[in-house]
């Protein structure tokens, strides 16, 4: 029986146990569960006034801004509210109830729509968002979220950029 | 056989520790792959809910502006008390308490913020390098139920504390 013990040697796993459990307890404290990102955004930009040469004007900018109320989005652009190609208006209104709740606003409904002025200025990159003062952060996100890009469509396999560049404006009081 | 085994065992009186390894070694893995390094933390609690967003960008370092629904703490260190008051139809709303601020702007908060801009920028003249350069950068984490006006509020402030580059800290989601 002793001669059959030194033949079958056994690993003993006691001092790495001893390492592992002290290992998970600062691996748990480290670790991170939720992974972060941020959005970039910028103050308007105060300074000097464009000059208005007759060439500038040919290549008239967009100024696209979306203002969010608790009734929906409405896109607005530099000549008043904007319509779309197709004519229909560029209200964005509110699709569930429960406004200003996060989940009643049609997020993909603006994307799609922006999506068609991105077709119509295709080297514009900023949007100015212009929120009621009423309106949860969440919502605000939720809107930098459908004007940065599109999921929906692709291009190269990635989700296409609409504007990116957001600016939040002060908003009406 | 079996009663081999049984009088082995006995002789022993060791715990079979391998199948405990073995779900140890799981664990191990799968806490290594989440610990992260990231110089940006976010410790969700009651009244500190980021939103979710499907942006990617990663987040750098810079001056930290905390906004939850109790109060605004910059860098670790608390600087205001918000109020939250029911209005008429019962919803709650926060807002920063009217002696605390003139007009729009948060007067604790832009003293504060302030002085980190100074200390940035000292910083950045004594090391003279460029990745020290004061770019006005400010990461807010506000909690997803905060009403713009009180946002607004902040990033005024921010703004005349000439922190203009506001980066919104989101929770990585799928969309």
């Amino acid at each position: 029986m002793g001669r059959k013990k030194e033949a079958d040697p056994e690993l003993d796993l006691v001092p790495i146990m001893n390492m592992v459990t002290i290992l998970i307890p600062f691996l748990l404290l480290s670790a991170q569960f939720v992974s972060i990102a941020v959005i970039d955004s910028t103050l308007p930009a105060i300074g000097k006034p464009q000059p208005t040469t007759e060439q500038q004007e040919e290549e008239e900018k967009l100024n696209l801004s979306v203002a969010i109320t608790d009734k929906g989005f409405t896109i607005l652009g530099a000549s008043g509210v904007l319509g779309n190609p197709k004519g229909e208006g560029s209200t964005v209104p509110c699709v569930r109830d429960g406004c200003p709740g996060v989940e009643s606003y049609d997020t993909k409904k603006l994307t799609e729509l922006l999506g068609q002025i991105k077709d119509e200025y295709p080297d514009e990159e900023n949007v100015i968002l212009v929120p009621e003062s009423s309106i949860p952060y969440d919502v605000l996100i939720a809107a930098m979220d459908a004007t940065r890009e599109d999921p929906e469509t692709k291009v190269q396999e990635k989700a296409r950029v609409l504007f990116p560049y957001v600016v939040i404006a002060g908003g009406v009081q | 056989m079996g009663k081999r085994k049984l009088r082995r065992q006995s002789e022993d009186g060791g715990l079979n520790i391998t199948s405990m390894m073995d779900m140890m070694t799981i664990i191990l893995v799968f806490l290594l792959k989440s610990y992260s390094t990231d110089d940006v933390s976010v410790a969700p609690s009651k009244d500190l809910q980021v939103p979710v967003s499907t942006s990617e960008k990663a987040p750098k370092l810079a001056v930290n502006v905390v906004v939850s629904q109790r109060e605004i703490v910059v860098d670790g260190e608390s600087v205001l008390q918000l109020t939250t008051t029911q209005d008429a139809n019962g919803v709650e709303v926060t807002q920063v308490p009217d002696d605390e601020k003139r007009g729009q702007l948060i007067s604790a908060l832009y003293e504060r913020l302030l002085e980190k801009a100074e200390t940035a920028k000292d910083l950045a003249m004594r090391t003279g390098r460029a990745e020290f350069e004061f770019k006005g950068e400010i990461l807010l984490q506000c909690d997803k139920r905060l009403p713009f006006s009180v946002i607004r509020e902040v990033m005024f402030t921010a703004g005349q504390a000439q922190f203009g580059n506001f980066r919104f800290v989101v929770i990585k989601g799928s969309g």
